[in-house]
C-alpha cells in the first residue's frame, strides 16, 4: 500500500515535470545535441526530485537526493559557487573515507548521501533505495511504453 | 581472627621460650610424642590420662634420650601428634595444636624452665633431664589443669575459626553478613576490615550485571564497547538478510563480500535502467508533444499510468504485459552482448545527430526486452547527456 502510494506520487510528480517540459521544448523546432543534453539533465533532475519528494524527507538518501537536486539547480544558475562547494565536498569525502572495504565505498558512492553514513544505516538506506528504484523503473517503463505506443 | 591475635601473641611468647629452651623442649616434645605414639589418634582426655601415666614412662623416655638420632624424628612425631587434638581440625589447626601442646608444656614450666634451661643449655641432655624432671614433676598438676584449659581454648579457637570459614563462605555466596557480624561479636576489628574489603569486591561484582542490558553469552566479552560492537554486527547481519531477500539472485551467495557485490551490481543496474528511461523520455515529446501539451490528455493520463503500474498484469494490453514480464527479471549482460545489442549501440551513436532514429521502435524494443549494462554505459559515454 505504501509502496503503491510512493508509486502514484512519483508518477504524478514526474508527469507534472514532463508536462512542464514540452512547453519549453515546443518553442524550438530544431534540436541541437546541446539542447538534448540539457533536456536530459533536466529530466534526470526531474526524476530525482519527483522520486525524492515522493519518498519524503524521512529517508536519508531522499534527503541527499533533494540536496543534490537543489545544488544542481543552483549549478545552472551560479556555476562558480557550486564548483567551490563540490571541491569542498570532495575534500570532506577524502577526509572521512578512511576505513571500510572497497565494496562498502562503492556502495556509498551509489546510494545518495551514503558517504557520511555508517555501515548499519547505509544498509538500511540501500534496502529502501532499491525498493524505490524498482518502483521508479516500473513506472518509467510504463510511461515509455505508453508513449512509444 | 581473634585467635590470630592470641596466637600471634602466644606464638611470640612460645617462640621466644622455645628458642630459649630448645633442647629442653625437644625432650618434652619427645615425651608428648611418645604418648601420642602409644595412644594413636587419642583425644584430649586420653592424652591427659597418658600424661598422668607419663610418670612411669618418663624413665623409659629418659633412657632413650641419649639417642640423638631420634631428635630428627620429632617433626614426624609432632606431625602425628596433631591427631591428638580435638577432632575436626585440619592440617593447619593440627599444627596449631602442636603449638598448643608445646605451649602447654612450655608455659607452665616457664619460670622453672628458664632456670633449668640455662643449665640444660650448658650441660647436655642427660644432665638437663634431672632438673627438668624435677620441674616437670613440680608443675605437672598445674600443667594438667592448664592443659585442659588450653584444650578448651583451642577448641574455642577452632570453633571461631570454623565460624569464620562459614562466614567467609556465606559472604562468597552473597548472603547477608550483617546478621553474621551481629552474631559473631567476638570477631571484632580485623574481620570488619576484611569484610569491608570483601564488601567492596562483592559490591562491584553484584553491581556489574545491572548495567548490562545486552546479555553476553559464555566466553564473550562483557566490555561495553564489545557489547555495542556485537549489537551493531547483529544489526548489520539482520539488514544484510533483508537485502538478501530484496535483491534477486542473492540467496545463493554466502558471505558478506559476495552479497555486497551483488547488491552493488543490482543498484547499478537499476540506476542504469533509470538513466535509460530518462534518456528515452526526451524523445517521445517530439512525437507526442501535441498530446502532452494537451492538458486533457495529462489529466486523463496519470490515472491510466498508475493503473497500469499498480496492477502488474490484467488491464494493460497483452503486448505491454508481455514486454513487462520479459523485462521483469534482472538483466544479464552476457546474454545480450550479441548482434542486436550492437545494433542498438549503433542506433545510440546515431542518436546525437538524428532524433528520428532515437525514437526508433527498434531501440525501444531492445531496451524494453533487456537492460544490458554495457550497452547503457556505452550510451552514457557516447550521448552527451549522460552524466550530470
Amino acid at each position: 500500500m505504501k509502496q503503491s502510494s510512493i508509486k502514484t506520487r512519483f508518477t504524478y510528480g514526474f508527469l507534472r515535470t514532463l508536462k512542464r517540459l514540452p512547453k519549453t521544448r515546443a518553442k524550438s523546432s530544431s534540436f541541437s545535441p546541446e539542447e538534448i543534453s540539457k533536456r536530459c539533465r533536466i529530466i534526470k533532475l526531474a526524476t530525482d526530485a519527483s522520486m525524492a519528494s515522493a519518498v519524503g524527507p524521512r529517508r536519508a538518501w531522499s534527503r541527499a537526493l533533494i540536496r543534490r537536486v537543489r545544488s544542481q539547480r543552483r549549478q545552472r544558475q551560479r556555476q562558480w559557487l557550486v564548483m567551490r562547494r563540490t571541491r569542498r565536498g570532495e575534500r570532506k569525502k577524502g577526509g572521512k573515507e578512511v576505513g571500510g572495504g572497497g565494496q562498502t565505498d562503492s556502495l556509498r558512492k551509489l546510494v545518495p548521501g551514503g558517504e557520511t553514513m555508517e555501515l548499519c544505516t547505509l544498509l538500511g538506506e540501500t534496502a529502501h533505495y532499491i525498493k524505490c528504484l524498482t518502483t521508479q523503473v516500473q513506472v518509467m517503463r510504463n510511461i515509455v511504453d505508453l508513449f512509444s505506443n | 581472627m581473634l585467635h590470630c591475635t592470641d596466637m600471634s601473641v602466644l606464638e611470640r611468647q612460645r617462640a621466644r621460650i622455645k628458642w630459649q629452651q630448645e633442647p629442653f623442649q625437644q625432650q618434652r616434645y619427645f615425651d608428648g610424642n611418645e604418648f601420642s605414639g602409644f595412644s594413636g589418634p587419642a583425644q584430649a582426655q586420653q592424652f591427659q590420662g597418658l600424661v598422668n601415666s607419663d610418670m612411669g614412662l618418663n624413665g623409659l623416655v629418659k633412657a632413650d634420650l641419649s639417642l640423638d638420632n631420634e631428635w630428627a624424628d620429632f617433626g614426624q612425631f609432632s606431625g602425628e601428634g596433631s591427631d591428638l587434638g580435638p577432632g575436626g581440625f585440619g592440617l593447619g589447626s593440627g599444627f596449631e595444636m602442636n603449638y598448643g601442646i608445646s605451649r602447654t608444656i612450655s608455659c607452665p614450666l616457664a619460670v622453672a624452665a628458664e632456670i633449668a634451661e640455662v643449665t640444660a643449655a650448658d650441660t647436655k641432655q642427660r644432665e638437663s633431664i634431672f632438673p627438668e624432671k624435677v620441674s616437670s614433676a613440680v608443675g605437672r598438676e598445674s600443667f594438667k589443669k592448664r592443659k585442659a584449659d588450653k584444650n578448651q581454648n583451642l577448641k574455642a579457637l577452632a570453633e571461631e575459626e570454623s565460624k569464620e570459614k562459614r562466614i567467609k563462605e556465606r559472604n562468597q555466596e552473597g548472603e547477608s553478613r550483617i546478621t553474621e557480624q551481629n552474631s559473631s561479636n567476638n570477631n571484632i576489628k580485623r574481620e570488619t576490615s576484611a569484610d569491608t574489603s570483601k564488601d567492596n569486591s562483592k559490591v562491584s561484582e553484584v553491581q556489574k550485571p545491572d548495567y548490562i542490558h545486552v546479555r553476553a553469552r559464555r566466553g564473550q566479552a562483557t566490555d561495553s564497547h564489545s557489547l555495542a560492537e556485537r549489537v551493531r554486527r547483529e544489526k548489520i547481519s539482520e539488514r544484510m538478510k533483508y537485502l538478501q531477500d530484496l535483491v534477486p539472485g542473492c540467496n545463493k551467495i554466502t558471505g558478506k563480500a559476495g552479497m555486497l557485490d551483488e547488491i552493488i551490481n543490482y543498484v547499478q543496474s537499476l540506476q542504469r535502467q533509470v538513466e535509460v528511461f530518462q534518456a528515452c523520455t526526451p524523445n517521445f515529446p517530439m512525437g507526442v508533444s501535441s498530446e502532452i501539451t494537451n492538458p486533457a490528455y495529462l489529466q486523463f493520463n496519470p490515472l491510466q499510468l498508475v493503473s497500469c503500474s499498480g496492477l502488474e498484469i490484467g488491464i494493460s494490453p497483452p503486448d505491454t504485459a508481455i514486454r513487462r514480464t520479459s523485462s521483469a527479471p534482472i538483466p544479464v549482460p552476457e546474454m545480450f552482448l550479441d548482434s542486436s545489442c550492437f545494433d542498438q549501440i549503433q542506433s545510440s551513436s546515431a542518436w546525437d545527430g538524428n532524433l528520428q532514429n532515437l525514437y526508433n521502435m527498434e531501440f525501444l524494443q531492445g531496451r524494453s526486452t533487456s537492460f544490458p549494462a554495457q550497452q547503457f554505459t556505452g550510451i552514457g559515454t557516447k550521448a552527451p547527456f549522460g552524466n550530470a
